[in-house]
């Protein structure tokens, strides 16, 4: 006879779990009882957001499923940003909630919330478990779910009544999915008409998503793009997929994104998209986007085709499948001779990005740190500012290097993210780096961090605002820093200190010498290099801006690089 | 449940809904007013429930003179799933080239 709880950890064991992030609670009791011993080790997060956020930090650096756990009611809706979080960045999650005790269940039992419906729209499946016979289906079926395809979050909600009662088990069970009718995947004669509108095309662009990564099919895009030597972008999770030094690459594109990416975007005739859903971000305003490119989109998901703007040819299949295929045929067409518009793209950055300067010091910190850290390190960024600074400056070939929310943009991931990374990376160097805003929706984790002693280097960019929201209101309404204004900032030094977790500080003048000076390039050195957690915090400008920038609405084209 | 949340995340009202047994599946039956926009946005949305097998978008007509709405599937319009990419001799390489 084996409890519900203990078969719920067999199976986990059986998908592989080994970690899984949470916080306990009344309704899911008989789980943490059940974990000694079941060969899962458990993190204890202080607050579930951090959790989820952890298990997602797991799950984006491994490709792995991460597991969150939390108990009915507030616990499991404190996971709610954090499943969202994971659908709009397809990241492969199972969050298992304790729920009340089947009889009680729409009673508005203590601590009774609708999991299964208020996860409903951001869940790629869920489930509310009604017996415990059908655990080990479940569980099989969400693991499935979470990682197939596109991957993305799954919830599985389960009554305490069942976690406590006891059946015979015969052992967990494999899940195994029916074919739909309209699966259809590209067949391989698509190349053809690739190759064909290559040969058609005067201006052709490549643009890079995260679907590369998820794909696996990194070499072999790599490949391809050097067979294709066009024009070639990121998107914020497309960085790292392609190798930064080459010369075609152009960098990230978007709404802060290079110069020359947005405008090769904009004039481009044919944009060839591998696994980018072509989000608000990317494409600015939908109906100016590309507006003279025909779209040939490379996807594994077909709800992400023709969303924004049609698409000429869909390319629907796993990256790992479509990419050799048309790398394969490729090599015995003749494109055209597009060395003119590669010249004509690639030609050199704008070099004022920031023509008044503020955001300068903030800069060369971060340029300083990413050349100090050691190849295949992560960085974690948070939502603001100080992430789009981050993300420019990113030049890694890492492509799990730079992990950040990027479709929710939640505030507070990058601090418990960091957690997961660095439990799935112990000899990883990890860099978290957050906003003054960010860092305090998840402080509490620094106590996580002490507890296991993990080495993370965590860097507060403190310009003492909620800077982005404080740069759209310079930009677009007049300067009305409504509710924006942080300037009575704890001492974030002392907090760290007070969890035990060294920290230190440095202004803007210390940036400001070329090369810096030698006691500020030792502390950062030893600041990346100590096997100890540390903090960071730096005082920005508080009107340092990030450009180039898009408004929202905008064409690429109509990018500002400073106040107008 | 799914189903009804892509419409509700848009505001959408749903006066109309059936469901019904349809071999060891079970056919779902809408009724909405959208947009063209809309309906491509939820025929997306719905294709992409792991559990919905397919996605057939019909068309309510007002006919002239009829009291009544008569429905008929959207021809060659239907905004999902679209057809993969085929061959360059293919219709949907065809009309990419054209």
């Amino acid at each position: 006879m084996r409890k519900g709880s203990q078969i719920v950890l067999e199976c986990l064991r059986a998908e592989g779990v080994d970690l899984v992030f949470g916080y306990p609670g009344g309704a899911i009791m008989p789980l943490y009882d059940a974990l000694a011993g079941s060969g899962v080790r458990h993190i204890l997060t202080r607050h579930e957001q951090g959790a989820v956020f952890a298990a997602e930090g797991y799950a984006r650096v491994t490709g792995k499923v991460g597991v969150a756990m939390a108990t009915s009611g507030p616990g499991a809706t404190n996971l709610v940003t954090g499943i969202a979080d994971a659908k709009m960045d397809s990241v492969p999650l199972v969050c298992l909630t304790g729920q009340v005790r089947s009889a009680l269940i729409g009673s508005d039992a203590f601590q009774e919330t609708d999991v299964f419906g208020l996860t409903l729209s951001m869940t790629k499946w869920s489930r509310l478990v009604k017996s415990i016979q059908e655990i080990p289906e479940v569980i099989a079926e969400g693991f499935h779910w979470a990682q197939s395809g596109r991957p993305g979050p799954v919830v599985i909600d389960i009554p305490t009544d069942m976690l406590k009662a006891s059946i015979e088990f015969s052992g967990p069970v494999t899940f195994r999915a029916h074919a739909r009718p309209a699966d259809a995947k590209a067949e391989p004669a698509f190349t053809d008409t690739v190759i064909a509108l290559l040969q058609q095309a005067k201006k052709p662009v490549v643009l890079v998503g995260a679907g590369a990564k998820l794909s696996g099919a990194i070499p072999e895009l790599r490949q391809l793009l050097d067979q294709l030597n066009l024009p070639t972008f990121a998107t914020v999770h497309g960085l790292g997929a392609v190798e930064p030094e080459l010369p075609y690459y152009l960098g990230m594109v978007g709404m802060h994104g290079t110069r020359a990416a947005n405008m090769a975007l904009h004039e481009t005739d044919l944009l060839l998209v591998f696994g980018a859903r072509l989000d608000d971000r990317v494409t600015g305003d939908p109906s100016r986007f590309a507006p003279d490119a025909k779209i040939v989109h490379f996807e594994i998901d077909p709800g992400q085709l023709d969303r924004v703007r049609p698409c000429q040819l869909p390319v629907i299949g796993d990256l790992a499948e479509t990419v050799p295929a048309f790398q394969t045929e490729l090599r015995r067409a003749s494109l055209p001779d597009f060395s003119g518009w590669r010249a004509a793209a690639c030609g050199p950055e704008r070099a004022e990005l920031d023509p008044r300067g503020l955001a300068q010091p903030t800069i060369r910190l971060l340029d300083e740190l990413f050349s100090r850290l050691p190849e295949n390190s992560v960085i974690v960024a948070d939502v603001g500012q100080h992430q789009m600074w981050a993300a420019q400056r990113y030049h890694s070939s890492s492509p799990r290097g730079f992990i950040t929310s990027g479709g929710l943009g939640a505030m507070g991931f990058a601090l418990p993210a960091a957690i997961g990374i660095q439990l799935a990376k112990p000899e990883t160097t990890v860099l978290c780096v957050s906003g003054d805003g960010g860092i305090q929706m998840n402080i509490q984790e620094l106590a996580t961090i002490r507890r296991l002693g993990l080495p993370i280097k965590t860097v507060i960019i403190d310009n003492k605002y909620l800077g982005m929201v404080r740069q759209w209101q310079q930009l677009f309404y007049k300067r009305n820093y409504a509710e924006t204004d942080l300037s009575d900032n704890p001492d974030f030094v002392e907090i760290a200190k007070a969890y035990r977790i060294p920290g230190f500080r440095l202004n803007e003048d210390a940036m400001r010498e070329y090369p810096v000076a030698r006691e500020t390039g030792d502390q950062l050195d030893r600041f990346l290099t100590s096997t100890e957690p540390e903090l960071l915090v730096f005082d920005c400008h508080p009107e340092a801006n990030v450009y180039p920038m898009v408004p929202a609405g905008a064409a690429l084209s109509e990018m500002l690089f400073e106040e107008e | 449940m799914r189903i009804l949340t892509a419409a509700s995340r848009r505001g959408i009202e749903t006066p109309y809904v059936q469901a019904e047994p349809c071999g060891h599946e079970h056919k779902v039956t809408l009724r909405m007013e959208v947009n063209q926009r809309q309906l491509g946005q939820l025929s997306r949305d719905w294709y992409a429930i792991v559990d919905v097998m397919d996605v057939h978008p019909a068309i309510a007509m007002q006919a002239i003179g009829e009291q009544t709405r008569t429905a008929r599937t959207i021809p060659a319009t239907t905004p999902h799933p679209p057809a993969p990419a085929v061959s360059s001799s293919d219709p949907v390489g065809q009309q990419a080239l054209a």
